[in-house]
């Protein structure tokens, strides 16, 4: 192929993502993990920060923020005190908050902080690409071992201890497995777009699919087009990923969520 | 010690600020209790984020902010209440796919040309900056917004409490409703000019839900919040003024802060 | 005189699709109207008519005043900042403006609702910490001091104590005394048995009438169909799921 090696790189990413944004993006939207998802990328932008300043690889610091969030909800979300959304908002907007308390000591110029909330096309490594492609593999894995569980807990929580699963560690694995995708999409879409990569293609296939094998198979394989797509556009005008994965992914999701309420009323 | 708290006051900049978080504390306060009371704390953020395309373009062609921020919110409540209808896809699916498209239309039109747009004052607020325009837009979109939830409580409460014996009651549930998302708007848009369109719903979130865990009573929640909300102002201006870190994230880190102690607290 | 009067009422949650159809009925003052039928059978489709928070809705309702609702106990916030005398202010909300206080004779009437309830006690407590039977009646309350004509009581004693079910069931004798009616959805036919009129509900009315005319096996059948059980004595019974609206 003749194309230069940034870009190569980043289409293979976009690719593998692929996967779990087709196989854990049908879970979010059935699951309604939306928040969640949007929340523990955002989550990792401290992490990010940090990781510039000290020198540690970032996934590794983003993958600690992730976790720390993730843990941080569940016992929030449990003591009661406060509603699950608010939770979530509150430990979204305090991150956020952290990562430019930190940044502000840390970056000279707003560059690198743009970098990392929306993602860069060029910024990229081999190791990125390699460890996306470890996760989408581990992806696969997860999610056939644990679709039934996944399936019935979301459908009924109660009945599902019945059938002898357990709902709340695989719950807790389907988060984990969440946060270390959004971990993983970082550093193509930003921090703050994890949600266009993991959310919106499956979102735009359940507009239309009713039924869980085709809503998985659509949505793999509308997040492979979307994202190369979004590749071509984000190198044309030179922006990272995540903001032309957002406007072309938002774009498909209005043209099919027309197309269906138009279908709908033609038909009824 | 007073020296430590009353030098930043030298500063016209930090004076200006603290005006504007006062300001503000008297809509956010009490609008954040009710905010929490009617469950919609997902359509605080997804309101704040999805207004960054209207921040931008308005940046872009020099318009003033305020502006922008009004054009934004329009446009995210609006999508918002219509995808928020889909039964199929859930609620918050949809909003989270209307508000993730907006805000990364939002920085694709700040990437993209070559001239910057300032994205990250629209981002995290520029608090220091704001000046007596500014002060005075906020001084009146907070006194109506207070004023509204003053007139507003009991069926604001109504609605929250009992939803189903509303209509009984003679309060229409569905209407005071909006008004409590109109009422998120108007101060959404006066608080982005000093915290930006990330940080904006800390001021209204935080703390509310450090009141609802302290108060027992929903007058006691309300004045505290007023008060807590002012406190993380203070305490914020001064974290950033002695440690030299940007204001508005260091008010939205102190009121955050202020809701997770409030957790600890015994029932 | 009758305080409630249904001709024909037919209404539903989406236009064309009719919850509840065919339904006429009145009753007079100090009557007790028991409502039976399956869930999802119409019970709260007729309260709502009756309150006009029916999408849509044709037939005649003629109601004396604005109706008193208790909603089903398990409706409202738990984690709600207010005490069970605030709860039962919220009656006197509908006819206080904005802009005044409640005035101190409601704040009176609101005590002696509670009272009345048997909670004049737990005035102070926080409404969320009461139990179950407790909460509903301090919602039962709240409708006493709207000082309706006609109440509308959405399954009050399911899942509630027995202590708290028989001073609700002698409260109702004390509204019937003052002449107000009172429509009760229930599952319970023994209980349905002791008032004045039984409405039958499946999607339409199956039966109106006294009760010793209503309660026949056939009519349970109609309205309950498979829920009903016949025991060996001859009575029925009725099945009834666990409430998952």
């Amino acid at each position: 192929m003749g194309f230069p090696p940034y870009l190569e790189r980043a289409l293979l990413e976009m690719l593998l993502l692929s996967v779990p944004a087709g196989l854990l993006g049908s879970w979010i939207v059935l699951r309604r993990l939306a928040f969640f998802t949007h929340a523990v990328g955002s989550a990792a932008f401290p992490g990010l920060v940090l990781a510039s300043a000290w020198g540690i690889a970032p996934p590794v610091a983003a993958l600690g923020t992730a976790l720390g969030f993730g843990v941080a909800q569940e016992r929030l979300a449990r003591s009661g005190r406060l509603a699950g959304d608010a939770v979530t908002a509150l430990l979204l907007i305090g991150a956020l908050a952290l990562g430019v308390v930190l940044a502000s000591d840390v970056f000279g110029s707003g560059a690198e902080v743009d970098t990392l909330l929306f993602g860069s096309l060029i910024g990229l490594s081999a190791a990125d690409v390699w460890l996306t492609a470890g996760v989408a593999a581990a992806v696969l894995g997860l999610d056939a071992a644990l679709r039934r569980d996944w399936l019935a807990a979301g459908f009924e929580p109660g009945g599902a201890r019945a059938l002898g699963l357990r709902p709340a560690t695989t719950d807790r694995l389907l988060l984990a497995a969440i946060a270390v995708c959004a971990v993983v999409a970082l550093d193509a879409v930003g921090a703050l777009l994890v949600a266009v990569v993991l959310i919106v293609p499956a979102a735009t296939v359940r507009l239309v699919c009713d039924r869980l094998r085709p809503l998985r198979l659509g949505a793999v394989s509308l997040a492979a087009v979307e994202g190369l797509a979004a590749v071509w556009l984000a190198d044309a005008l030179n922006v990272g990923a995540g903001p032309a994965l957002a406007v072309l992914g938002g774009s498909v999701f209005a043209l099919v969520a027309l197309c269906a309420a138009a279908h709908r009323r033609w038909t009824t | 010690m007073t020296g430590w708290l009353l030098d930043p006051l030298d500063s016209p900049f930090v004076v200006r600020a603290l005006a504007e978080l006062l300001i503000l504390a008297v809509a956010c306060g009490p609008l954040g209790v009710w905010i929490l009371l009617h469950r919609h704390a997902y359509a605080a953020e997804s309101i704040s984020h999805g207004m960054l395309p209207g921040l931008v373009l308005a940046a872009l062609v020099g318009a003033p902010i305020l502006l922008g921020a009004i054009g934004g919110v329009l446009v995210a409540a609006a999508g918002i209440a219509l995808v928020a209808r889909d039964v199929r896809l859930g609620s918050d699916v949809g909003v989270a796919v209307y508000v993730s498209a907006l805000f990364g239309l939002g920085g694709l039109l700040a990437l993209v040309p070559d001239a910057p747009a300032r994205l990250q004052e629209l981002l995290f607020g520029d608090l220091l900056g704001v000046d007596g325009t500014d002060l005075a837009v906020a001084a009146v979109l907070a006194a109506g917004v207070a004023l509204a939830l003053a007139a507003g409580r009991r069926p604001l409460a109504v609605a929250a409490f009992d939803p189903t014996a509303a209509g009984a009651l003679g309060v229409r549930a569905a209407g005071w409703e909006l008004v409590l998302l109109a009422l998120l708007a108007v101060t959404t848009v006066a608080t982005v000019q000093g915290l930006g369109n990330l940080l904006a719903v800390a001021l209204v979130l935080a703390p509310g839900a450090a009141a609802l865990n302290l108060a027992r009573r929903l007058g006691p929640a309300l004045v505290l919040a007023t008060a807590l909300a002012a406190l993380s102002g203070v305490a914020g201006l001064l974290l950033s003024y002695h440690l030299e870190v940007a204001a508005g994230a260091a008010v939205a880190l102190c009121a955050v802060a202020l809701a997770g102690l409030s957790v600890l607290a015994p029932r | 005189m009758s305080q409630v009067v249904v001709r024909g009422l037919q209404g539903g949650y989406a236009p064309g699709r009719a919850a509840l159809t065919d339904v006429s009925f009145s009753a007079a003052g100090g009557e007790v109207v028991a409502v039976l039928g399956p869930n999802g059978g119409g019970k709260t489709t007729l309260f709502r008519a009756l309150l006009d928070e029916l999408p849509w809705r044709r037939g005649e309702v003629g109601l004396s005043g604005r109706p008193a609702y208790v909603p089903q106990g398990d409706r409202t916030r738990l984690d709600f900042p207010l005490s069970a005398l605030d709860a039962v202010l919220m009656g006197a909300y509908a006819r206080t403006p904005w802009f005044r206080r409640i005035a101190a004779r409601d704040r009176a009437a609101a005590r002696a609702a509670l009272e009345r309830v048997g909670l004049a006690a737990e005035a102070g407590a926080t409404f969320g910490a009461l139990s179950g039977g407790q909460r509903q009646r301090v919602l039962i309350a709240r409708a006493l001091l709207q000082d309706a004509g006609v109440l509308l009581l959405d399954e009050p004693l399911s899942g509630v104590d027995s202590v708290s079910a028989a001073r609700i069931i002698a409260l109702f004798s004390a509204l019937q005394a003052e002449g107000r009616t009172l429509l009760v959805a229930t599952h319970d036919v023994g209980q349905a048995a002791g008032w004045d009129r039984v409405l039958c509900l499946n999607g339409r009315q199956v039966a109106f009438g006294p009760p010793a005319t209503v309660l026949g096996t056939e009519t349970l059948r109609q309205t309950y169909g498979a829920e009903l059980v016949v025991l060996p004595d001859g009575t029925a019974a009725v099945g009834v799921g666990h409430h998952a609206h």
